[in-house]
């Protein structure tokens, strides 16, 4: 009896001493592709190498069903312990997400160090829903106007003076269209969401608003609303700046394309085509330098009943690592930090990234200028919407008045819960 | 003696067993033994996810909040649903171009590879080459033709240009996108078909085509009097399934036009996959998804109606 009793006491204190060095493993699940991906892959090594005690599973790569997966992992009980969630998907995504400062262990934000001084308040707001904090900013990002130094120079214009009036840019794109160059692609490679994006940037410089504050009814169907379609569709109609169906990313790479709108996930690809490119803020042609922009953030997915305090923590150590090393996510990702620390970071400001776009992107959103999607529990719905209309306008199936009657209805009976 | 060998080697309650159990019934048993595996792995991955998506057609379905029974409602929604009858329509265009097509053209593969079939070389050749966009994954077909019609860089616009034609925006014109992606379907689907032809083709006896030439048969009497009936199984099988495809239809769609221009390529398995995965309206997904299968099923059953499963053979 005593020798049994010594074993069981033997195998209890083995295990007890074992659990020292457990490693705690955690999966963290992103949307992120290409540079993006490589992006957040070497801040998750970065960490690894830091922190062996946490096993990182980072899973990336699927964009387009990711918001569906995260849902349904956390319906079969199987969710990652981390997770990215776009500032706009909240209200959608509410239900299936941790509240950090009130989860089944506590304040997590606490817990895990973060500081909320440390994000700029609007950003670190808009994690916020029901009076609880859901979400930690990762970043912001949006677009820029990005041109070709070497057609501007063939169209007789200044390559180091991009347009950023209304006037200025007519007279830049008709320049750039006589010297025989595409002039101008508002919309990356002309999705439908793209063509929405662009429409959206014209109609927010003039002032207009897409819904109510309650979101009860559509407001864009009228006279700026469609002073900013017609624009959008005789870019690729009558003032002859583009084709349609054009690929504004491709015309560009090629050195086809004068002027573009796009991302600031951008930069590599254009970088390695060779262009000799320059950036600038998105000029101003209705009264508001607006533009179009969204932000990344880290979230905690619901967790099963019953998950540990210490996956938890690794959860949170590797969120406040991700943000507190973020200008490694600006420098190969493109998007601007979050982190205020991250953004003063030597590498960060020395690097030909920030010189040549990142610091112009920064000051848009210091400014105010970068607009974000519309928050609704089914915004992506509303601008599906929107843009299905956008598109036949821009092809020419349907007239401006006509697409944004149609689209109002539309968002509309979506708003009734049709 | 076997009797006698058999009662000493099995174990003495088999006996009674033995006795109770007719010899048919015992072969029923086996026969059911050998497909159970099967129809183990039918019954979980088809029959169980298919009475599922039924039952799930009947609810407003959130499993964090709730889930809502709601009868029919779903399918009354999907009936008032503008662009739900717009992706039905689509499907049914979409079938109507692909369909017959992927048929023809995989026919015409067929009898040319057949033709050929003395020069083995030829045959071979051309067969790889026929044979070979069905190798290839969805996303590789969209891709490619996406930059064949691209507009500024695509070969097809390029052609175009070069004989001074004003090329059509394809995938940006509403009257152009579903051609377009019912083009690229048949690029990649006609392959495989062809295969199914051939077969069918090399099982019809050579001395029925002796006797009609010794008849005095044109060629068109040959193929609408011999071939054709007597390939009506494979023929069949190619229609249902290439009816199926064509409404299953989605990867190419997605990646080629993401449903436009507006809603003109947006076909049944967009329309079910945007209410899924990007509106999380599972129960209306459902629904849907149990109309498109009723919808394959009834034009199965017509063409098992029209074309009956025997071919004149057998």
């Amino acid at each position: 009896m005593k020798k049994f009793l010594g074993v069981l006491v033997g195998i209890a204190v083995s295990w007890w001493l074992a659990s020292f060095g457990q490693v705690v493993e955690i999966e963290f699940n992103t949307l992120f592709h290409e540079a993006d991906a490589k992006a957040m892959e070497d801040i998750v090594n970065l960490f690894q190498s830091l922190h062996p005690e946490i096993k990182v599973r980072l899973v990336q790569g699927r964009w387009a069903q990711y918001y569906a997966e995260l849902r349904l992992s956390v319906i079969a009980g199987n969710p990652p312990q981390l997770g990215i969630c776009h500032v706009n998907r909240l209200v959608e995504m509410v239900d299936y997400l941790t509240p950090l400062d009130a989860s089944p262990i506590g304040n997590l934000l606490e817990l895990g160090g973060i500081d909320p001084a440390l994000f700029p308040e609007a950003t670190w707001k808009a994690g916020q829903m029901d009076g609880h904090q859901y979400l930690i900013p990762l970043d912001t990002h949006g677009w820029g106007l990005w041109y070709n130094k070497d057609i501007f120079a063939a169209a007789g214009l200044d390559p180091d003076k991009p347009p950023q009036t209304y006037d200025e840019f007519v007279a830049a794109c008709e320049a750039i269209k006589k010297a025989g160059f595409y002039a101008f692609h508002p919309a990356e490679d002309a999705l439908p969401r793209k063509l929405r994006r662009a429409w959206e940037i014209f109609y927010y410089q003039m002032g207009g608003e897409l819904f109510d504050p309650a979101f009860t009814h559509a407001t864009f169907n009228n006279e700026k609303g469609l002073k900013a379609l017609e624009f959008l569709v005789n870019i690729f109609n009558a003032y002859g700046w583009n084709v349609v169906g054009g690929n504004g990313y491709a015309q560009f790479t090629a050195g086809k394309l004068g002027m573009l709108f796009a991302g600031n996930w951008f930069y590599p690809t254009v970088k390695q085509s060779g262009v000799n490119f320059g950036y600038a803020p998105v000029p101003n042609l209705f009264g508001i330098p607006y533009t179009w922009g969204a932000s990344h953030q880290l979230c905690i997915p619901l967790q099963p009943a019953g998950t540990s305090r210490e996956v938890y923590l690794a959860a949170m150590k590797l969120a406040r690592f991700i943000t507190e090393n973020a200008y490694l996510w600006t420098m190969t990702g493109g998007h601007i930090a979050a982190n205020s620390k991250a953004l003063e970071d030597p590498r960060l400001l020395a690097s030909e990234y920030w010189k040549e776009s990142g610091h112009i992107l920064n000051d848009m959103i210091q400014q105010g200028l970068v607009r974000f999607p519309i928050n609704h529990p089914r915004g992506s719905e509303l601008e599906k919407a929107i843009e299905t209309y956008i598109e036949l306008a821009v092809v020419g199936q349907i007239s401006p008045a006509e697409a944004l009657a149609k689209a109002e209805a539309e968002c509309n009976r979506i708003l009734r819960g049709g | 003696m076997g009797g006698r060998k058999e009662t000493f080697f099995l174990p003495p309650n088999v006996l009674p067993m033995k006795r109770f159990l007719s010899k048919r019934f015992r072969r029923e048993i086996e026969g059911l033994l050998f497909v159970f595996p099967y129809l183990l792995l039918w019954g979980t991955f088809v029959l169980w996810p298919l009475g599922y998506g039924i039952y799930l057609s009947l609810f407003d379905w959130h499993p964090i909040r709730g889930s809502k029974f709601v009868g029919l409602a779903n399918y009354v929604a999907l009936f008032k649903d503008v662009r739900f009858l717009n992706a039905l329509s689509n499907s049914f265009k979409f079938a109507a171009m692909v369909v017959p097509l992927v048929s023809i053209v995989a026919f015409l593969f067929a009898l040319l590879l057949w033709g050929w079939k003395g020069n083995r070389h030829l045959s071979s050749f051309a067969q790889a080459v026929f044979f070979f966009p069905y190798l290839l994954t969805v996303s590789v077909i969209a891709i490619a033709w996406r930059w064949l019609l691209d507009p500024d860089f695509g070969f097809v616009t390029f052609i175009f240009k070069y004989f001074r034609i004003p090329a059509p925006t394809f995938l940006s014109d509403p009257f152009w996108a579903l051609p377009a992606v019912a083009l690229a379907t048949v690029w990649w689907l006609s392959g495989y078909r062809m295969v199914v032809f051939q077969a069918a083709l090399g099982d019809i006896p050579q001395e029925l085509f002796e006797v009609a030439i010794l008849d005095g048969a044109h060629l068109n009497q040959m193929l609408f009097r011999v071939i054709l009936p007597l390939m009506k199984p494979a023929i069949l099988f190619s229609l249902v399934l290439t009816t199926i495809s064509a409404f299953r239809t989605f990867g190419q769609v997605l990646m080629m036009t993401e449903g436009g221009p507006g809603r003109a390529t947006e076909v049944l398995a967009l329309y079910i996959y945007w209410n899924a995965f990007e509106y999380f309206r599972i129960g209306r997904a459902a629904a849907a998804g149990v109309v498109m299968l009723f919808v394959t099923l009834l034009l199965t059953l017509l063409g098992v109606k029209i074309l009956g499963f025997r071919s004149e053979l057998y």
